[in-house]
């Protein structure tokens, strides 16, 4: 009763402001949330829950997943990613590079001011790379991503040149990924450890700035009136901290949350019985993968990957865990990048249990007494370290039981999260793992496959092949889109050959959104709310 | 004592396995692994860190977060009150009605409404507090929206009776793991006091039997109740750490939680000193109580 | 003994038979996966459906009941030798013994527990071996108690200072004498003690520190259920009431057991 009387209140607020806010009394008809039928109108609250306290500072090596989205909204980037995931202007308006590909030259937007009143200078963007993510021993977050840049110089207050050690045309992509510009007035004393900017309010560029920061409930956001772009439509942004799913869920049913990242696909039945509430769902940059240690002589033969990757049900597994909300991966790159992805490959290792023991018969395995399979005496068993998190554990208990049916015997060992990752990431101490990568918008993948990340980068099988090795260089030193396309046909369908991961699935996210929130682009949520300024409640 | 406490836990808790959040994680390199264990101090022998942090805690400072780099005194003194306010709404909620339910019972003894009472009882401590949080959520919150499903308090609307209407169901879970044995020692106690002679000698002084009940026979039968209370109170500060986390509760328990998965050394310290200290001043707290109601403790 | 008290022994007699010959009727892998048929309705081949990745539900919480009595029967047991241990050597030798022992006692009654089995399980890892050294070694206090008062109560007794003076060592007096004279209380407390491992390991699970799946136990079963509350409620209600049940089922009984073996509360009656 309560809760209800107080909605009521809400709804008269909310209708008495955009009374307020002039003629636009066109009531919006409910329909899809991207589909501005009506016109915009001013005012309103949206509720975004986060699963922990923030940390307002991009670089921040404690800025966990539920920071993004904070920060995506106060920090612009040089770039951001546009509404086809390709690089668009921000704080950069546009940019050049030389004829020798080490150079690049960002033309900064003008008269941008920070929200403390401040002028956003080219000054900024030299501090924030220079003195923050280049220097090794701040270890700030993301920084892995600009090994490539060598320095950053502010030409003029409104030029800044990226000189670089090797050619990296993913630059632009990479600059759109969490690589918010931070304030160098600011934060000059101490650029990652200013506890009344990390968790107060900091001094930020967006469209919105920290209101109030409630450590262990909320933080709320207000318009930021020194934003350089149109003013925008909501009057706050609320994030509020709900650890537990269920209470997300529960919060999105009772209408104390306008949208979120619907993690636990099973509800969706049920929040789509639910008339205020839509549910839209879209590819992400994300791929899961069962990663099989290169340093176990059974692994490296590639016959052994494939008879895997066939032995596994994937569609079982997006079926049943991900309920339907993803497509079978053989490749690292995912549908969401359209301009990258081959969809020809996602037919070429159908389940079939009986190639796979094909496949392990000619690599020299032969069924035992009991079953399993053997060779020089000796039973093919290993051990899957699973981390608990997610869906990893029923994951793997369906990779068990579709090895066990070839006669593959895999223990799993499941391990508290911090504890696996010491064991599998640091250590490297593993033999089998499933886990998944999330990148930024673009294909180059180097990182995750490169010979020399091999056994301490984020190589996790420590595979190591020249040519893979070649093809992705070729693809960082691409001159023109049409050359990078060529090129990352080549690299996917290499990839599928090979198999230096075993690729499962291209997960999809599912949002929740309110029916009253219109505006919302068709992107993933935390690529949406860089596009906040385009938010707006309807009536209701 | 609480030395102690800090000594092992300090010791106990860097021998588990992994590293702070910051540390590990998936996109995290090598390089970047070791600046931050380096920047952090991690590097150290822990003998030498706890004499550190030991010499920091004697001024006051309980060392400073890994994983927010805010003081842990801090962020200690941000969510204690929230779990204090829970533990004692609970309590409140279990004396308020936990005393009456046990008089009533002593009363009516063996009477149709004792055995309902009591089969309640039972039921209360067998029922897991995670699972009645859960589905008093869906029925309260999601069902009847009567009442908020989670937090402390609603964004932009913070009042008292939004304040108290988030209360309910927490502490109402919360209560139902102490109120039961609360219920249980008030009616044997009171079962004990109304069978002792001289309230018989009250009663037949033809005194009223309310007046019997509440003016003679309860007083001496709290003393006992009240040291049982005493010896529930870690028992309801254990449970708020399940309650808080159903119910997304910014108190201590969910901040253990958070310590103790992301090996947030210091502040796992922090929160078992701080424990350990409110549990010595609860059962400090309960003796006084003691003495006062029964004139035979003195000294 | 009381009606309730026989009814839950009843009960508990089926659910231990259940757990040890049920799966040897009811033949189903709880690990075998079918996730063409998960979330699936009960049916002949499924009476109690199966799970988001089509595991026997059934199976599992036969399987589940295995582990989950025997957390709860070990963790129980383990407190009980260790209280009994720590009671009796404070209360046989006195002096600074039993100053030293009983403090430690009242220290860790008042120590939280939970926030205790939260730093262990997270440095000792989960698993069904640890979780029954952690609440074994945070519910021993009681028990200690309990025995310490017998022990204080019984070791002036004539036919203790007998056999003493006869040269009885220590261990064979506590043994022969002491002990089997706290064995009523012992009962009592065990029984409820079983109650508080199986609630507590339900809890611990639910944090996603307890028994590690795939394995199945009632309370990581809850806890994956817990995903599937708003579509599929019946795959947490039959873990929770499982347990709901056993659990109050022990406490009835243990305390059936206090006002049958206690003449104290049976005159009151």
């Amino acid at each position: 009763m309560l809760r209800s009387a107080r909605s009521l209140l809400t709804i008269l607020a909310i209708t008495a402001v955009v009374a307020a806010c002039g003629p636009s009394q066109t009531a919006a008809p409910s329909g899809a949330p991207a589909a501005p039928a009506g016109a915009p109108t001013y005012g309103g609250t949206v509720t975004i829950p986060i699963v922990a306290d923030p940390t307002l500072n991009p670089w921040s090596p404690n800025a966990f997943v539920e920071s993004l989205f904070v920060n995506r909204i106060l920090f612009d980037g040089l770039t951001k990613p546009g509404k086809d995931l390709a690089p668009a202007a921000d704080l950069a308006q546009s940019w050049t590079t030389s004829a020798d590909g080490l150079s690049w030259t960002f033309k900064l937007r003008s008269g941008v001011k920070w929200s403390d009143g401040q002028p956003f200078s080219a000054d900024d963007v030299a501090f924030t790379f220079n003195d923050i993510v280049l220097k090794p021993d701040l270890g700030a977050q993301n920084r892995g991503n600009f090994s490539a840049v060598k320095s950053v110089t502010a030409v003029d207050p409104t030029t800044v040149r990226f000189d670089l050690s090797r050619k990296f045309s993913a630059l632009a992509s990479y600059l759109a990924y969490n690589a918010g510009i931070v304030p160098k007035h600011v934060l000059q004393a101490d650029p990652l450890k200013t506890n009344s900017f990390n968790k107060g309010t900091p001094v930020s560029t967006g469209p919105y700035k920290v209101e109030k920061y409630t450590s262990g409930q909320s933080v709320s956001l207000v318009r930021n009136d020194s934003y350089f772009g149109p003013k925008p439509y909501l009057d706050r942004v609320v994030f509020t901290v709900v650890p537990d799913a269920n209470t997300q869920i529960a919060q999105a049913l009772s209408g104390d949350i306008s949208i979120m990242i619907l993690d636990d696909k099973a509800a969706v039945s049920r929040v789509k019985s639910s008339t205020d509430l839509a549910v839209v769902s879209r590819p992400l940059v994300q791929y899961y993968w069962l990663a099989l240690n290169q340093t176990d002589p059974r692994f490296t033969d590639v016959k052994v990957r494939q008879a895997f990757v066939q032995a596994i049900d994937r569609k079982a597994i997006i079926d049943s865990v991900e309920h339907g909300y993803g497509s079978v991966a053989n490749s690292a790159i995912t549908p969401a990048l359209k301009a990258y992805y081959d969809p020809s490959l996602s037919s070429k290792y159908p389940y079939d249990p009986e190639a796979a023991k094909k496949l392990l018969g000619q690599a020299g395995w032969t069924p035992g007494p009991n079953g399993v399979l053997q060779k020089d005496g000796k039973p093919f068993q290993f051990t899957m370290d699973v981390g608990q998190k997610g869906i990893l554990e029923p994951v793997n208990a369906l990779i068990q039981q579709d090895l066990k049916k070839v006669g593959v015997v895999a223990d799993l060992n499941p391990m508290e999260w911090n504890a696996y990752i010491q064991k599998v990431v640091v250590q490297r101490n593993y033999t089998a793992t499933v886990n998944w990568w999330t990148y930024p918008s673009d294909p180059d993948v180097f990182p995750y496959y490169a010979s020399s990340a091999a056994g301490k980068g984020f190589n996790i099988p420590g595979y190591k092949d020249p040519k893979l090795d070649d093809l992705l260089t070729q693809g960082q030193t691409a001159a023109d889109l049409a050359q990078r396309k060529a090129v990352y046909k080549q690299v996917q369908s290499y990839m599928a050959d090979t198999l230096p991961y075993l690729f499962l699935w291209y997960p999809e996210e599912v949002d929740v959104v309110s029916s009253s929130l219109k505006g919302v682009p068709d992107l993933g949520l935390r690529d949406a709310v860089q596009y906040i300024g385009e938010w707006w409640l309807a009536k209701k | 004592m609480i030395v102690f406490v800090s000594a092992l836990t300090f010791f106990f808790v860097n021998l588990a396995p992994g590293g702070p959040a910051s540390v590990m994680r998936f996109d995290v390199t090598a390089e970047q692994r070791d600046a931050l264990i380096h920047e952090m101090g991690l590097d150290r022998p822990v003998v030498e860190r706890y004499a550190d942090w030991l010499g920091g805690a004697l001024r006051g400072d309980l060392g400073t977060s890994l994983l927010t780099n805010e003081p842990v005194a801090q962020r200690i003194a941000d969510r204690l009150p929230n779990t204090l306010l829970l533990a004692g709404a609970a309590l409140l909620l279990s004396i308020v009605v936990g005393i009456p339910m046990g008089v009533l019972q002593a009363v009516r003894r063996n009477s149709w409404l004792d055995h309902a009472l009591t089969a309640l009882s039972a039921l209360g401590l067998s029922v897991p507090v995670f699972w009645l949080g859960i589905v008093l959520i869906l029925l309260f919150a999601v069902t009847w929206h009567v009442l908020p499903s989670a937090g402390i308090a609603s964004v932009g609307k913070d009042s008292l009776g939004d304040r108290l209407a988030h209360l309910v169901l927490p502490a109402s879970v919360l209560a139902s793991t102490v109120l039961p044995t609360v219920v249980r020692f008030t009616r044997s106690s009171m079962v004990d006091v109304l069978v002792q002679d001289y309230l018989r000698t009250a009663t037949s002084k033809g005194l009223a039997p309310a007046a019997v009940v509440f003016g003679h026979g309860l007083r001496n039968a709290l003393i006992p109740v009240t040291s049982a209370i005493g010896a529930l109170a870690p028992r309801l500060l254990g449970g708020t750490v399940v309650t808080e986390a159903v119910f997304s509760w910014p108190g201590m328990g969910r901040l253990a939680l958070e310590a103790a998965n992301g090996r947030d050394y210091p502040l796992v310290v922090g929160v078992a000193v701080v424990v350990a200290a409110i549990a010595v001043v609860s059962s400090l707290i309960v003796d006084l109580v003691v003495a006062r109601l029964d004139p035979r403790v003195v000294g | 003994m009381s009606r309730i008290a026989v009814l839950s022994a009843i009960v508990l007699v089926a659910v231990v038979a259940c757990a040890v010959a049920g799966p040897l009727v009811w033949r189903v892998d709880p690990i075998a996966t079918d996730p063409a048929h998960a979330l699936a309705a009960p049916s002949a081949a499924h009476p109690a459906g199966t799970d988001e990745i089509g595991r026997d539900v059934l199976s599992r919480l036969l399987y589940g009941a295995q582990l989950t009595l025997l957390v709860g029967l070990a963790a129980m047991l383990a407190a009980l030798v260790l209280g009994t241990f720590v009671g009796a050597v404070a209360g046989f030798y006195g002096g600074w013994v039993d100053a030293l022992l009983m403090r430690l006692t009242d220290a860790m009654l008042a120590v939280p527990a939970f926030f205790l089995i939260l730093v262990v399980v997270t440095v000792a890892g989960t698993g069904a071996s640890t979780l029954v050294l952690v609440i074994g070694g945070l519910s021993w206090m009681p028990v200690a108690r309990v025995v310490y008062g017998e022990t204080r109560r019984w070791r002036v007794a004539e036919f203790v200072v007998a056999a003493e003076s006869l040269g009885a060592t220590a261990a064979r007096v506590l043994a022969r004498h002491i002990l089997p004279q706290a064995v009523p209380s012992l009962i009592v407390s065990a029984t409820l003690g079983v109650a508080y491992a199986i609630l507590t390991e339900s809890a611990v699970s639910y944090l996603g520190l307890g028994i590690r799946p795939p394995t199945p136990s009632w309370g990581n079963m809850l806890q994956q259920a817990q995903q599937y509350l708003f579509t599929e409620p019946s795959l947490a209600l039959y873990p929770g009431a499982a347990i709901t049940v056993v659990v109050l089922a022990f406490n009835f009984l243990g305390d059936g057991l206090r006002d049958a073996l206690d003449p104290r509360t049976r005159t009151r009656r």
